[in-house]
């Protein structure tokens, strides 16, 4: 997923676009919200971390003009301020979650999948891909019984192709999941990640359509 | 100081008395005054009957065949009450008394005028160039009944008029006094935590500026109350984002490093990081508790709030908290809904952290506004159960921060005029503990 990560203190937002990076997820991370209206204006994201008290204005208002533009992307709010009169504000602004800070970094990552999972409209975390038995809650696949282990970036696609199944997605909105602003990629990135991927679940399991892009294999359903 | 009793009764009673002793004073100084018209009015008939008497009295003793004999005569029907009188010559012979004359009682046979005796009130006068006096006498008694009587008539409306003006005094000072007493109640109705502004009807001239001082002081204790909880809460909500941040990182570095010395050293970091988190928490919410902003203008829907608590808690809870709500519609108290969350959730983690492994928690709001949380495990000793309402006091050989949780919910409780119960066993069971807290219910 393409997450963008605002929040102004260095600290935390460096740990947490690491741990977000680590599950797979390309992080932007942005300090203020005038550079988060930049970001959501160039790139489709598909989350938002969203602190509430930025040194440019209060998160709540950016995602109250979020929404009432119409925009559905999913946002976590993550704030400091705990009280439940808080979060439900939050929560009534729009916001998918409501995140206290301190948090653990592992409740942040399993709120993350969380979110994405209900926005793919599938909420069940385990799914059923032909011979294989995925569990998006802990990440790990097995097919009949045998774990197959894969990288954070082959997750981060396969999860690209689960959201959306039967979309066909283009090599520059895989790379947009995939990579965060800045970050170096290979011309053939993509290709790569697909091969790696087809080699551990099996050839079908996504198909390229020349010239245009990839999407789900077919062999899915039993 | 003495102390001063009732303002009420001290009026009742003194203005009472005060009009007693007017009215006494005042019938005494009337008594006096009647009593000395009274004797104008009988020396003047004393003086009439005895220029009345007196041409008689020469004319009878003029046409006497033999001069100078003693006779008697009935009193004249013409004269006042009890009157004597007595006619001699010159030389003190009797020529003429009334029958009922007692020669005792009259003074020297040529003294003329008023004069009085011990008894009795005497008039003489002359005639004949002095050769004939009349004395009238007249005995006090009759004066001195006529003088009680009058007086007594004074004095009699007091029998009916002390209890009457009693009465009516009572009624005037406790209807003047009726704002001060409504403050009075206004005063004592006040729960713990509220410092508004004792709002009346109107106060009477003097008393207002104690009332407004009074306010005064109110509304600087609330604002130093306020500062001081904003301190805290501010300070505690200030230590989250740096908090978040080593937290964040230390979590990281155990992500990184290996296995051996420096991982378990950032798993101590992060144990102690999380106590430093809990305890910022806690801070904030005593001063929350504390700070007497409890109570809600709007009332709060109970059911809404207390699932959004389990809702978050249910995500770190290791076992599963059962959630009962009452089917119909809201619950609503007029309770801040910060204040409630902070309440349910003591309430809630106190039973996560001392129930019985593996059993659930259940929760349940009646449609009432009763709150109940029940967990499973070891009934405790009344003696333990007595001392958890104390604020700061832990149970024995129990998990740490029993005492401050149970604390917050008890300040919480009082200042929202929430009833807090403690049992164990819990209601219907062999064991357990069972916490339950009544909220007022809006409207009521």
């Amino acid at each position: 997923m393409r997450v963008l990560l605002i929040e102004d203190n260095a600290d935390l937002g460096q740990a947490v676009r690491e741990q977000i990076g680590d599950d797979g997820h390309a992080v932007d991370w942005v300090q203020t919200l005038a550079y988060a209206q930049l970001a959501i204006g160039s790139t489709p994201y598909d989350l938002l971390l969203l602190d509430l008290m930025l040194p440019d204005g209060r998160g709540i208002d950016f995602l109250r003009r979020l929404r009432s533009a119409a925009d559905r992307t999913p946002v976590i709010i993550l704030t400091a301020m705990d009280q439940l009169s808080d979060r439900i504000a939050g929560l009534n602004a729009g916001a998918d979650d409501y995140l206290v800070k301190p948090f653990d970094l592992s409740e942040l990552s399993a709120r993350v999948a969380a979110v994405a999972r209900r926005y793919s409209g599938n909420p069940n975390p385990r799914l059923q891909l032909g011979e294989l038995s995925i569990d998006l809650t802990d990440r790990s696949i097995q097919r009949e019984g045998e774990a197959i282990a894969l990288t954070a970036r082959e997750w981060a696609l396969l999860e690209a192709f689960l959201q959306r199944p039967g979309a066909l997605l283009s090599k520059s909105q895989l790379e947009e999941r995939l990579y965060e602003f800045g970050a170096e990629i290979e011309s053939n990135a993509v290709e790569v990640h697909v091969s790696h991927l087809r080699k551990k679940l099996g050839f079908n399991v996504v198909d390229t359509v020349r010239g245009m892009g990839y999407r789900l294999g077919r062999l899915e359903q039993p | 100081m003495k102390a001063a009793g009732s303002l009420q009764k001290q009026l009742v009673y003194g203005l009472t008395l005060g009009i007693v002793v007017l009215w006494v004073v005042a019938t005494a100084l009337s008594g006096l005054i009647v009593q000395n018209r009274l004797d104008d009015a009988f020396d003047d008939a004393m003086q009439g009957a005895a220029q009345r008497i007196l041409p008689l009295a020469v004319m009878d003793i003029l046409n006497r065949e033999e001069p100078l004999t003693q006779q008697r005569v009935a009193p004249l029907n013409a004269l006042p009450g009890q009157v004597a009188y007595l006619v001699r010559d010159r030389e003190g012979t009797i020529l003429l008394q009334s029958r009922d004359a007692d020669l005792t009682v009259f003074g020297p046979p040529t003294m003329q005028g008023f004069s009085t005796t011990p008894t009795h009130r005497l008039y003489g006068a002359s005639a004949l160039r002095d050769t004939l006096f009349l004395q009238v006498a007249e005995p006090l008694s009759y004066r001195r009944k006529a003088a009680r009587d009058a007086t007594f008539a004074l004095l009699l409306p007091l029998l009916v008029l002390v209890p009457a003006s009693l009465l009516g005094v009572w009624l005037f000072v406790r209807f003047s006094l009726r704002s001060v007493r409504s403050y009075r109640r206004a005063v004592e109705a006040r729960g713990v935590g509220d410092l508004s502004p004792i709002q009346t009807a109107p106060l009477p001239l003097e008393i207002r500026p104690s009332a407004d001082a009074v306010n005064n002081l109110i509304d600087r204790l609330r604002r130093a109350l306020e500062t001081e909880r904003r301190f805290t809460a501010n300070s505690a909500h200030e230590l989250r984002t740096p908090l978040a941040a080593a937290l964040a990182q230390v979590q990281r570095l155990r992500h990184e490093a290996a296995d051996g010395p420096v991982k378990d050293r950032a798993a101590q970091i992060e144990a102690s990081l999380r106590e430093l988190a809990r305890l910022a928490e806690k801070l904030m919410q005593l001063a929350k508790a504390e700070g007497g902003s409890v109570l809600a203008d709007v009332p709060q829907d109970l059911a809404m709030l207390l699932n959004h608590v389990v809702e978050d808690l249910q995500r770190v809870a290791t076992v599963p908290i059962q959630l009962t709500l009452p089917p119909d519609g809201p619950v609503l108290s007029p309770i801040d809904a910060d204040a409630f969350a902070i309440l349910a959730r003591n309430l809630i983690e106190n039973a996560l952290k001392h129930g019985a492994p593996g059993r659930p928690i259940n929760v349940e709001l009646t449609t009432d506004a009763r709150l109940t949380v029940v967990n499973a495990g070891d009934v405790l000793d009344p003696a333990e159960l007595a001392q958890l309402t104390e604020r700061f006091v832990r149970g024995s050989g129990r998990a740490p921060g029993y005492g401050l949780g149970l604390a917050i919910v008890s300040t919480v409780a009082t200042a929202a005029r929430a009833e807090l119960k403690l049992a164990s066993p819990a209601t219907d069971r062999a064991d357990g503990f069972q916490a339950s807290v009544q909220f007022p219910v809006a409207g009521m």
